[in-house]
């Protein structure tokens, strides 16, 4: 058995033990009604049961990452799915320490759910282990991700909090705009959800479909270049390429041809095959939040909020500040002091308004203005709970969305 | 000047106090007495909240306002996101901005580059609110820092009563109850000094007067975000300055092995001497690359010379004087440096390239061989000289062909199929010259019959190279980014003194408990901290515990006590 | 103590309107990157086939065709007779015509001036620095300065004469 294989299965294993824990968790929070014991027993335990889960998961993550770091040759944080499993085994880590301090099943509940599913999306994209380009050789490459994953792992944690908050305290009989916004939330965690499960299906059933397109771009001289590219559909096609010829497309549900054109301003070979799995997760993440709702028979957040009357509302807060604040220097320094050391040593100057980049300072700016509304202007609770949440959304625009849509210096590969 | 500023401790304040200097005690009796004072700044006055402001104070107050501060960085948020959502100019070389988002992007890219988002972060709006944005991190700063520290330096042990139990963690108790429970009286000096020994186990910093106490620690985080504020002014200014003329270059330049360039707006020349390559070997990559048979290059460098000029530099007619500084091999991370300028690697094209030959001038009848004599690609020179033979450039095609008419012309200024038209003179030859026509590669020479050309003089004379080491070649062109970057060290300073800052101010929390015993057993205690309040709580809480008081830290906060 | 906050805040107040304005004036009067019609063409020092310096600013006062041209450039060949009948015709005017070659060599210059019995001055861009700076991207392209010293007309490909004509009456009308 080869070290690679050890890897990978060791990955998978925390991929199992997170799961686990999650539902440990969620034993240990909604159980305690049903059960014989004294309920704060019945918390205690499970919700041991879930932390030694989580750490045993933890362990296990690091073994894959060690033993990668070994086979390749370099730390592996260098493309989408590397830097993904990373950002999960930060949240793993910044939810344990934030546990050990507070304590709180409930927390559990909703952090643990995060990492799994940046974890479940890491696990789409492709797991070979390549070669560094020049450009990635360099120590602060490590120090530049690992650090600025690390900020955004409490960041997520806020985010939890916040929204474990703002289910806590929303009068769902009494105000409609919360409840919609609420629910809207839990839709966009599904369609992340539902790209996961969608990709997995489809490649599942083995399907696939694929276009040639023609594409011009200018080259560094300023010349313009006509290349022929095929793009490869792991999804059945409703948006075919811009400009693209059909080469070979399985037939799903009776359709046998795309249904329409990406347009011709969508940048980048991949644009069209982008805006496929956007609309396929879109759809996929309506057709769970209906089948959820209709289990549930009432907006799910509002069927959750039960599982939180044991906790304090205010203490939720004061751990989404905390961990927030605690989160903001680390972020600073990583994703952009280190960032502009790193960014000045491989491409010679220290910030180009890359869309990375940007992203990442509107990302800051928005947390500092968060910071500065906390301390300064006292927006406590629902107001400072929503910032955490809309918060977290920058995050990941600025890791999935920048990366996928806007193209730069920055694109990894993608789906 | 009257103001209503003289507590009834017999302190003057300034105009804007809101809790007195001294003891304070709230200075304005209007409001809600239930409510948690207003601890900002420990209620020191400060520059903006006086009233009737004039011009200057209204400038002054606008720039201070921490809301204001709120709305310019959500502003310039959305302005930076607005940048993003169509490539920006400078991500081109060469394009004309005017054109290209109509072209590439319709009516909406047009609109895009007239409302100037092509060029956003150039634009003078955004550098307005980056200005904006200075101006109210030092406004901000200096109108609370100073005040502040003032205040914090000279703090009263002894604070009037209601602004102890004004609080938002405040505690009341009769200590009388406790121990008469034990058969003890109460020792007021005593019990304040028990538990000043507690707190400072805890690393307090306490100060008693007999049966009233201070207890302070971590003040200095309070110095936390004007510290950041002042690392990111230094940040901006250092930005800013780069914009002066000499502080700041950015440019990417091709250089062909073997070619000297000169760096515009610079007397330096760079010069590749050789530039190598090594790729991946077929086992070192995945399969996936193999599949694509990608090559993906492992390593990569340019062997740099940099001189300087010193003599003829700005004379269009005569060749400038170069005297050699630095000398350097540069890798992807590893750039040469000389006085500040710096030329990266950035990217390298394979560019086989004749640099120039030398032939020899063969007589076929004689088999007498003259020279070699060396001909340039580029801005060859107009005599050579073979022995006694003097051969003298007429025309020269670097890139050879035939148009409809049959004459020769190039097609191009690079030296992809070059012929040279000498005139030769010298022994046995007629005065005014023989010409030749000559193409150094043999495919030109035969596409092109230069024998047939040359006709008679082609029989009798021939010009040629012996072997490919009399040909010189350039593969490879490096390209090379040049920068400079004066102010970079400051911006390095400004970041550093950031991090200090924001970690001091996060990391740490400036914690201070009250208390006092009046008529001998009355205990009244009050504690403020600028965030963690969970902490906070849990200190007081733990310090009464020590002095036989049992209280859920949840008590002591004023909100609940509320709900 | 409160007059000497008052001259601090008025002093940091002007340092901040100092600095400001000369970062957002610095960006909204920036030279413009490219000459366009309207604008000052960049002044040049170059040297010409006759051995001679020429300078742009030399011709102050004169109108100026500016033409950036080379031999590989069929349209611009085609175009030389037409601008060098144009110059014989307007020279005694004040009309100059600096053509400015793409940095090819002296020689291949001096062979096809001969030929082509050009009188106007041909001058080397070298290392096409020029060329950058007037932000020529297709040959010919010629730049048309009439006496105040703006750039009266740009003109990409090759020219007819009546369009040279037309263009030459223009600038030196004044």
């Amino acid at each position: 058995m080869n070290l690679e294989s050890v890897s990978s299965t060791a990955l998978l294993i925390a991929f199992i033990l997170y799961a686990v824990s999650f539902f440990l968790f969620v034993i240990a929070v909604t159980g305690k009604k049903w059960s014989s014991r004294d309920p704060e027993q019945h918390t205690r335990k499970w919700a041991t049961l879930g932390l030694f889960a989580a750490i045993a998961g933890l362990a296990a993550q690091l073994v894959f990452f060690f033993t990668r770091w070994y086979v390749a040759g370099h730390i592996p944080t260098s493309n989408m799915f590397e830097f993904m499993t990373f950002l999960a085994m930060m949240i793993m880590a910044a939810f344990v320490v934030i546990y050990l301090i507070y304590r709180s099943a409930v927390i559990g509940m909703f952090a643990l759910p995060v990492g799994v599913v940046i974890l479940a999306y890491a696990l789409v994209f492709p797991p070979d282990i390549q070669p560094l380009i020049p450009a990635l050789q360099s120590y602060w490459l490590y120090i530049h991700v690992t650090t600025a994953a690390l900020g955004e792992a409490f960041f997520a944690v806020g985010f939890a909090a916040g929204l474990m908050y703002l289910i806590r305290v929303t009068d769902f009989r009494n105000s409609k705009r919360e409840r919609r916004s609420l629910e809207f939330v839990i839709y966009v965690v599904l369609v992340i959800l539902a790209f996961v499960i969608a990709v997995y299906t489809f490649k599942g059933m083995n399907y696939s479909a694929s276009f040639e397109q023609e594409t011009t771009r200018i080259d560094q001289n300023g010349q313009e270049v006509t290349e022929v590219g095929v793009v490869d559909y792991v999804l059945p096609p409703l948006v075919k390429p811009y400009n693209s010829v059909t080469v070979e497309m399985k037939p799903f549900l009776g359709m046998t041809e795309p249904l329409f054109e990406a347009p011709s301003w969508m940048n980048g070979v991949n644009a069209g095959r982008k805006l496929n799995t956007f609309i396929w997760s879109v759809i996929f993440g309506a057709v769970l939040y209906a089948l959820i709702r209709l289990v549930l028979r009432k907006p799910i957040s509002e069927a959750i909020q039960p599982a939180l009357s044991g906790m304090d509302a205010e203490d939720l807060d004061e751990i989404s500040y905390r961990a927030i604040a605690i989160g903001f220097p680390i972020f600073s320094l990583g994703a952009l002091i280190f960032a502009m050391i790193w960014a000045h040593e491989a491409w010679g100057r220290f910030w180009g308004w890359d869309p990375k980049e940007v992203w990442a300072l509107i990302t800051w700016l928005f947390y500092a203005a968060y910071l500065h509304l906390r301390l300064s202007r006292s927006w406590h609770g629902v107001r400072s709970s929503w910032l955490s949440v809309i918060g977290f959304i920058v995050v990941m625009f600025t890791l999935i969305g920048v990366n996928l849509i806007i193209a730069g210096l920055h694109s990894y590969a993608g789906v | 000047m009257i103001d209503n500023t003289k507590c009834e401790c017999g302190h003057q304040n300034h105009e804007g106090t809101v809790l007195c200097e001294s003891c304070g005690k709230p200075l304005h009796e209007d409001e809600d007495e239930t409510k948690p004072l207003e601890m900002r700044y420990d209620g020191v006055a400060r520059l903006s909240q006086r009233k009737n402001p004039s011009l200057l104070n209204r400038v002054w107050n606008f720039f201070s306002s921490v809301k204001v501060a709120i709305y310019l960085i959500l502003i310039t948020l959305v302005g930076a996101a607005l940048g993003t959502v169509y490539p920006q100019e400078n991500m081109f070389i060469n394009i004309d901005p005017s054109v290209y988002y109509k072209e590439t992007y319709g009516t909406l890219g047009h609109i895009y580059y007239l409302l100037g988002l092509s060029d956003t972060y150039g634009s003078w709006w955004f550098k307005a609110l980056l200005v904006m944005i200075g101006a109210s991190l030092v406004i901000c700063s200096l109108d609370r820092v100073l005040p502040l520290y003032r205040a914090l330096s000279k703090q009263q042990i002894r604070k009037h009563l209601s602004f102890i139990l004004r609080q938002k963690v405040a505690y009341k108790g009769d200590l009388a109850q406790a121990s008469a429970s034990r058969g003890s009286s109460v020792d007021a000096g005593q019990w304040v000094e028990d538990a000043a020994k507690t707190l400072r186990k805890k690393g307090y910093r306490v100060h008693t007067d007999g049966t009233a106490l201070l207890a302070e620690k971590n003040r200095f985080s309070r110095w936390g975000p004007y510290i950041n504020h002042i690392g990111l002014i230094i940040f901006l200014l250092a930005v800013l300055m780069r914009g002066l003329p000499g502080w700041h270059m950015d440019k990417y330049m091709g250089f062909l092995e073997g070619e000297t360039v000169k760096i515009p707006d610079t007397p330096y020349y760079l010069k590749n001497e050789q530039f190598n390559v090594t790729f991946y070997e077929e086992d070192e990559m995945t399969d996936r690359f193999r599949e694509r048979g990608q090559t993906v290059p492992k390593r990569f460098e340019t062997k740099a010379v940099l001189y300087v000029c010193e003599e003829n530099c700005d004379n269009p007619a005569k060749e400038p004087v170069l005297k050699e500084v630095a000398r350097h091999n540069i890798l992807v991370n590893d750039p040469l440096e000389y006085k500040g300028l710096l030329a990266y690697q950035f990217d390298f094209a394979l560019t086989p390239r004749l640099v120039s030959v030398s032939p020899m001038l063969r007589n076929k009848q004689s088999g007498q061989s003259y020279g070699p004599f060396t001909i340039k690609m580029k801005n060859p020179g107009v005599e050579y000289e073979a022995g006694p033979y003097k051969l003298v450039l007429k025309e020269y095609f670097p890139d050879f062909s035939l148009d409809e008419k049959g004459m020769p012309i190039t097609v191009t200024n690079e030296p992809n199929a070059p012929a040279f038209v000498f005139s030769i003179t010298g022994p046995g030859l007629p005065a005014e010259g023989v010409p030749y026509l000559y193409f150094p590669r043999e495919a030109d020479k035969a596409q092109f019959r230069q024998d047939e050309i040359n006709g008679a003089v082609s029989q009798v004379w021939d010009i040629s190279v012996n072997s490919m080491e009399d040909v010189e070649i350039a593969n490879y062109t490096s390209y090379l980014n040049i920068r400079k970057d004066i102010a970079l060290p400051y911006i390095w300073a400004g970041a550093a003194i950031f991090m200090l800052g924001v970690i001091i101010g996060t990391y740490w929390q400036h914690r201070r408990i009250w208390l006092r015993i009046d008529n001998g057993s009355e205990l009244a205690l009050g504690a403020h901290t600028n965030k963690n309040w969970y902490a906070m709580r849990k200190d007081v809480a733990w310090m009464l515990s020590q002095m036989g008081i049992s209280v859920d830290p949840k008590q002591l906060s004023d909100e609940v006590k509320k709900a | 103590m409160r007059r000497n906050r008052k001259w601090v805040q008025i002093a940091i107040l002007i340092a901040i309107l100092l600095i400001g304005g000369y970062t957002i004036g610095s960006s909204l009067f920036a030279e413009e990157s490219i000459p366009r019609e309207g604008s000052e063409p960049p002044a040049f020092s170059l040297l010409g086939l006759d051995g001679k310096t020429y300078s742009l600013q030399d011709y102050k006062g004169r109108p100026v065709i500016v033409n950036f041209w080379g031999t590989w450039c069929d349209p611009c060949k085609r175009e030389m007779p037409a601008i060098q009948n144009q110059y014989e015709k307007w020279k005694d005017r004040g009309l100059e015509v600096l053509a400015l070659n793409l940095d090819e060599s002296r020689v291949t210059v001096q062979s096809f001036v001969q030929q082509n019995k050009l009188t106007f001055p041909i001058l080397f861009d070298k290392d096409l620095l020029m060329r950058d700076r007037y932000a020529v991207r297709s040959y010919p392209t010629t730049f048309f300065i009439d006496s105040s010293g703006k750039i009266a007309k740009i003109a990409q490909g090759e020219m007819t004469e009546s369009f040279i004509e037309q263009t030459v009456r223009t600038i030196l009308k004044e």
